[in-house]
């Protein structure tokens, strides 16, 4: 106890120089922990994407490509599935839901995304969890569209309002159909996946807004080919007509299972379907090894945070270290009253775990402040879902590892106390 | 009480004269003795084999019935918390400590000098207050911070801080070179007063040949090392 109170005596009276070294300890335990947290949470928001979904079907591509396209909404899908193999493999036995999808049209810069009813009744995230409407409800008519939460959010749409969709990617698209406006009918609760900013149409409705009834056009490709629309067009008549229609082509789709036996069957089978280049991939397998590639730069990051603690350490190294030379008196008083050499020892160890510990506290103060400041941008910039929770199991080893480094560091000027104070004795060279 | 048999003390085996030779020193209980000699005579090196901090190379150094050069290093340490007051010649005080911090930490690392120091007062902050207001420094100077304080005023929270749990041995490292002549003297005088009142036995080191006059013995440490001279 005495030994403390004396450390933190000691420290303050040497404010300035203590703080800094606090200081920097603190900003790289921030640091190290607020990239952790961003990884693991990263982690875990891009496997939530998407689940309870068996296989992704599309145009033969590569695995990663038909994942980022088809649920990243990244990257466009040259090619799509015809709506026949579609409507076959959707018979085939074991199938127990598909979902089509039609994707290559924007609103303001974020997906249009044409699919059927199915979609908010098996389309999963995260653990199983399905789709939930914050507002309204489902699409029932042509015109009408479920707006992730994001778009809600950032657009500042509400049920009823109007919007208009164009043909194509991008914010300034070639076609601004004025005449098409989509009645806003739902609003789903946020997923944290893309999901948030995405608008759901009526797959029918994809067709309609390219105003190509007779199907001598390619609706839902993602280039910007110049159509020649129909404006003209007279869309009442759809209102009660189903919502899928029968387009030429979807990009995508996904498949949900009776039983997982089928998938690894029906994927070989569709994977050597002889009348289309077609792909499935199982979204599971695939986001591991899109994570996998990530992981380079994972690493790397986390490299970085740990050389950054190592540098604060020596930092607080060289202060204590350069700051012994001039308290070579203070120790020599220390022996004077009784302080045998292990007493001096622990003294400057205490003074080091002192710093470190105050170090962790408050730069896990600072990484509070941080997450809480950065959640919402890095939700909205970057889809990933911060965990403002407690520390988990593994921060905390990471805080405990901080400080056993911080400890072994320490003991260096401590061993060099300990030498001081046998050498000096009671006669003090300054 | 404290006695010196043939000590000899070289900093390294190769050293051709050693910097303590010492043949015979008795130092009687309760004496006040003053030892002097010019610089570099190996007053400082003396003072470190009394505290106990380095050992003789040869010879016995026996404070209180105990040959402190035997013991271990630990036990020599404990020895020198539980029996020694020791005045350093300025800059004794640890800057952040309040005056009465630094005297109870006279003995916070000895129990025997705890228990000492509760005869006197009910807490070893009220000891060291006590001993304080005894050396002259009034209530609010001992709550003052240490670098406030004139070299005067600190050498007697030094004072205080050898003195609290009434040690057997005080020993002072020319504690009065940064006083002037008239503080000199008074510092002295209440050191003898609290040594006395202790019965402690104080060994006063200094180069300054006027103090001489106030102490009962004085010894040369010229003429103590058997005529030869140290000097190296």
């Amino acid at each position: 106890m005495l030994l403390i109170k004396l450390a933190t005596k000691s420290l303050l009276n040497r404010k300035a120089s203590a703080l800094l070294t606090l200081f920097t300890i603190a900003i790289s335990v921030m640091l190290l922990m607020s990239i952790e947290r961003v990884r693991v949470d990263a982690k875990s928001s891009f496997s939530n994407t998407i689940s309870g979904t068996d296989l992704i079907v599309g145009a033969r591509t590569g695995d990663i490509q038909l994942l980022l396209s088809s649920v990243f909404r990244i990257g466009h899908a040259n090619n799509g599935v015809s709506w026949k193999s579609y409507q076959f493999i959707s018979e085939q036995r074991g199938v127990k839901w598909a979902i089509p999808m039609s994707l290559g049209d924007s609103h303001k810069g974020l997906a249009v995304l044409g699919t059927n009813k199915d979609y908010f009744e098996h389309y999963r995230f995260a653990k199983k969890q399905p789709l939930s409407f914050l507002q309204g409800h489902e699409f029932n008519h042509l015109f009408e569209v479920v707006l992730g939460a994001e778009v809600a959010n950032t657009l500042g749409y509400q049920l009823g309002d109007e919007v208009v969709i164009a043909h194509g990617m991008g914010n300034t698209s070639f076609h601004n159909h004025d005449d098409n406006p989509f009645k806003v009918v739902g609003i789903l609760k946020p997923t944290g996946t893309p999901v948030d900013k995405t608008l759901h149409i009526p797959l029918a409705a994809i067709d309609a807004i390219h105003g190509s009834h007779a199907h001598q056009h390619e609706p839902a490709q993602a280039d910007a080919n110049d159509h020649d629309h129909d404006h003209d067009h007279d869309h009442d008549q759809h209102d009660d007509v189903d919502l899928v229609g029968t387009p030429k082509q979807i990009t995508a789709f996904l498949l949900g299972f009776d039983s997982p036996l089928y998938t690894l069957q029906v994927r070989r089978n569709i994977n050597q379907y002889k009348d289309e280049a077609l792909l499935a991939i199982m979204p599971g397998v695939t986001l591991r090894e899109l994570w996998e590639m990530l992981s380079i730069v994972e690493k790397i990051l986390l490299l970085f945070s740990i050389v950054v603690v190592l540098i604060s350490l020596l930092g607080m190294l060289t202060s204590l270290l350069s700051s012994l030379n001039q308290r070579r008196r203070e120790l020599a008083i220390l022996r004077s009253v009784g302080a045998r050499p292990w007493h001096i020892f622990t003294l400057i160890s205490v003074e080091s775990l002192l710093i470190t510990g105050l170090g962790c506290i408050v730069g896990t103060a600072l990484f509070y402040a941080l997450m809480l400041l950065g959640a919402d941008y890095l939700q909205s910039h970057a889809g990933i879902s911060l965990n403002i929770a407690l520390l988990s199991s593994y921060e905390l080893m990471l805080l405990a590892a901080i400080m056993v480094a911080g400890f072994i560091v320490g003991l260096i000027p401590a061993t060099r106390a300990y030498f001081y104070s046998l050498a000096d004795g009671m006669s003090i060279k300054i | 009480m404290i006695t010196l048999e043939n000590v000899l003390f070289k900093w390294h085996a190769k050293q051709p004269e050693p910097t303590i030779n010492i043949p015979e020193l008795d130092i009687d209980q309760g004496e006040h003795v003053f030892l002097h000699g010019p610089s570099g005579c190996g007053k400082s090196t003396l003072l470190s084999l009394l505290a106990g901090v380095t050992v003789p190379t040869q010879g016995n150094i026996v404070l209180l019935g105990k040959a402190i050069n035997q013991l271990s290093n630990s036990k020599r340490d404990r020895f020198r918390a539980d029996h020694i007051g020791y005045i350093f010649q300025n800059f004794n005080l640890l800057p952040y400590l309040s005056p009465i911090e630094n005297v109870t930490l006279g003995c916070q690392f000895s129990k025997q000098r705890q228990n000492n120091a509760l005869k006197n007062s009910a807490t070893i902050a009220a000891e060291a207050s006590r001993l304080l207001t005894a050396l002259g420094l009034n209530d609010a100077l001992q709550h003052q911070a240490v670098a406030q304080l004139s070299i005067g005023q600190q050498q007697r929270v030094a004072a205080a801080r050898a003195f609290i749990g009434s040690p057997e041995i005080i020993i002072a490292d020319e504690p009065t070179s940064a006083l002037d002549t008239q503080n000199r003297q008074a510092f002295v005088k209440l050191l003898f007063e609290q040594a006395s009142a202790a019965n402690s036995t104080l060994i006063f080191v200094s180069h300054d040949e006027t103090l001489q006059t106030l102490f009962t013995r004085s010894i040369s440490l010229v003429e103590l090392q058997g005529g030869t001279d140290a000097t190296h």
